[in-house]
């Protein structure tokens, strides 16, 4: 469970080594999560920029604003969030599954490193969504008793490890841990 | 009472022949619930007789005939189709009128029993049953309600069931029956009213005040204007003494009035809360069942309430700097169901000296203090990287406001040094400490709170780094924790990336 199951492409490997150089060693996300962050960095830079359009529109007559200078600084900016933002996201998420926790790594500026037991989960989802769908990729999340971080999500794994992943955990489920 | 009732249980009455363990509630649960409706459309039945009925009162008579059997009926009809059946290992609950609900609470989900009587409960002979499995906010399963001996005999099987498991594990295990003791061992810690006076000093809080304003601005037509607000007082006392001249002076004298009163009705309605909220508090070891916590107190709301102790999470044990420096702690068990009255934490001893916390705590499996335990400091820069952001944000306001609006407002400056000194003693007393089994940590100056947490209770673990911590390469630990609560989790803030890493590992 260490190592990303469906990697032959050596492209992808060096990819795959890169990012195990941010996320102190730990495994990465599956590579098609990579896409699915810049397809949904993209969505949110496509709205900023409609949004830049609506708001320029709507003020043009009220202020003497010279074209564009509300749309151009915005649409730098998520160009520049579409260009840089995915790849960092991406690197900085890791997993580790040892033998008796899970651990999570994730965030670029707030970075979080979440260790479960597993002994402590209660119970478990693989949940997928539409955009998920296309790229063969699964959220595990796992619910624990604590109040604080009762849920640790986990997305971008290919289904198969996502499922291979829950088994393992369900087998160290205990009842009445509280 | 209607006929509506009785026809409806006749038709219940068939169907409680397939099941017939399926039991109601106390018919006088009725009276119980109608009162209480009764009180909220009092307010109604005003509005009616100076609207509509313009102030004719046998108009208004009718109405309130016409409401009280449509109230009672209700109801009843509600009663009616209530009802519960105590299983060998759950709880049953159907309920509703319309939408049936049929819930089930497995014995083993719920973490405490409490018994509630409210004041009329108390002259009815009935009792509120509460059972909490901390699946949710507020309770899961509530009767309301049994008569007191069904309440207490519904209470005595669940611990009867626990007490089941217990001895069967322990038979597994060793063979050996658990030790079962009588109830009549002395309690674990009392409340006398000289006690409760002393928390409700330190129980300082302006609900009083806030209520009183309220009643205030509705019955503001009984009294003279202003007659709650302090400042009425405070010059009134002025007004008097501007009278001999004394201007400045008596404009000191008023502002010490009103800080004065502000601070006797602060006083008076903490000492008033504590007093209806923990009148006869009594601890107990109960040791007939699962061994647990049973806890008594209230003034006109009696609450009984009984706590496994082996669902203790955390203990809590808080204090302020008055408070210590008097010897006071208030000792609280963090499990994963909330206490009444918005509580998150159990509350066990509300003002205890350390020496009768000590052995409520040697009842649990949480260990005390140690004299040779040693606490750790986090890193400095708790304190002077908050500082530094707040002076800097606070020169410039000042700057700004300074120039641009009046030179007074550069005095904002000096608003950065009691807070700076406030951060400084919160870095003070934040600390922590690790022994082999137990996590010990300490935060706030102002309000104090020391954790006491097994380490097998902990559920999960997280480092935190924000943007700020990457250069000093600090981190954040976050504890997860069963139960308490969700805005403030148990943290250890700012301490090196490196023992951060350290003491995790240590923690799972």
């Amino acid at each position: 469970m260490t190592e990303a199951v469906s990697t032959p492409d050596p492209f992808e490997q060096i990819e795959q080594d890169k990012a195990r150089a941010y996320n102190q060693g730990l495994t990465p996300l599956h590579p098609p999560q990579k896409s699915l962050i810049r397809l949904n960095t993209g969505i949110f830079a496509a709205i900023l920029t409609v949004a830049a359009t609506a708001v320029e529109f709507a003020i043009r007559n009220e202020l003497p604003l010279a074209a564009g200078s509300i749309i151009g600084p915005v649409v730098a900016f998520a160009l520049f969030l579409f260009a840089f933002l995915p790849n960092r996201i991406y690197r900085r998420w890791g997993y580790d599954m040892g033998d008796e926790q899970l651990r999570v790594l994730r965030g670029f500026m707030w970075r979080t490193d979440t260790i479960v037991p597993f002994n402590r989960i209660q119970h478990i989802d693989v949940a997928q969504g539409p955009f998920q769908r296309i790229f063969g990729l699964s959220t595990l999340i796992v619910h624990t008793a604590g109040t604080h971080n009762s849920i640790v999500v986990l997305p971008g794994l290919s289904t198969p490890d996502a499922e291979a992943m829950r088994d393992t955990i369900k087998g160290h489920i205990r009842q009445d841990m509280i | 009472m209607t006929d509506t009732p009785l026809t409806i249980l006749e038709t219940e009455a068939s169907d409680t022949d397939i099941d017939t363990s399926f039991r109601r509630l106390h018919p006088l649960s009725i009276i119980l619930k109608s009162v209480a409706a009764v009180g909220q459309n009092l307010i109604f039945m005003g509005v009616l007789y100076f609207s509509v009925f313009d102030r004719n009162i046998a108009y208004t008579a009718l109405a309130a005939i016409v409401l009280l059997a449509i109230i009672l009926g209700v109801t009843a009809l509600v009663w009616s189709r209530f009802t519960y059946h105590i299983g060998p290992k759950e709880i049953r609950i159907k309920s509703g009128l319309i939408n049936r609900n049929n819930r089930s609470i497995p014995f083993d989900r719920i973490q405490d029993v409490s018994l509630e009587q409210k004041l009329i409960s108390r002259i009815l002979g009935l009792a509120t049953v509460k059972l909490e499995t901390g699946a949710s906010a507020g309770e899961d399963g509530k009767l309301d309600a049994l008569a007191l001996a069904d309440a207490e005999a519904l209470r005595d099987a669940l611990r009867d069931y626990k007490s089941g498991i217990v001895a069967n594990a322990v038979d597994a295990a060793e063979g050996a029956a658990p030790a079962v003791e009588s109830e009549e061992r002395p309690s674990l810690f009392t409340m006398d009213n000289r006690r409760i006076f002393i928390a409700g000093l330190f129980n300082f809080s302006f609900v009083l005040l806030a209520i009183l304003a309220a009643i205030a601005q509705n019955l503001d037509f009984l009294l003279p204007d202003d007659f709650f607000n302090p400042w009425y007082w405070a010059e009134q006392l002025s007004e008097q003494d501007m009278v001999n001249g004394l201007s400045f002076s008596a404009q000191i004298a008023g502002a010490v009035g009103a800080l004065v009163s502000l601070i006797a009705v602060g006083l008076g309605s903490g000492i008033i809360r504590t007093f209806i909220r923990e009148y006869g508090f009594r601890l107990d070891r109960v040791d007939t069942g699962q061994p647990g916590f049973r806890r008594r107190r209230g003034l006109f709301t009696l609450t009984d309430m009984v706590m496994p102790i082996q669902r203790v999470q955390a203990a809590i044990l808080r204090t302020g700097p008055v408070r210590q420096r008097f010897g006071w702690y208030h000792l609280k068990f963090q499990s994963l169901a909330s206490d009444g009255s918005g509580e998150s934490d159990h509350s066990a001893a509300p003002c205890a000296q350390l020496t009768e916390v000590a052995p409520i705590l040697a009842e649990t499996d949480v260990a005390n203090v140690t004299a040779d335990l040693e606490f750790h400091q986090v890193d400095p820069a708790f304190w002077w990287r908050d500082a530094f952001i707040l002076a800097v944000i606070l020169g410039a306001v000042s700057i700004g406001t300074g120039v641009f609006v009046d030179p007074g407002f550069y005095a904002l400056i000096l608003l950065a040094i009691p807070i700076i000194a406030v951060l400084f003693l919160n870095w003070r007393h934040h600390q922590y400490a690790l022994t082999p089994t137990q996590l010990f940590v300490r935060a706030g100056w102002w309000r104090r709170k020391l954790t006491m947490l097994p380490i097998r209770k902990i559920q999960t673990v997280d480092i935190g780094q924000s943007p700020l911590d990457h250069p000093l390469d600090l981190a954040t630990i976050t504890v997860g924790i069963a139960g308490g609560s969700v805005i403030a989790p148990l943290k250890i803030d700012d301490i090196p990336m490196a023992t951060a890493m350290a003491l995790r590992a240590k923690l799972i």
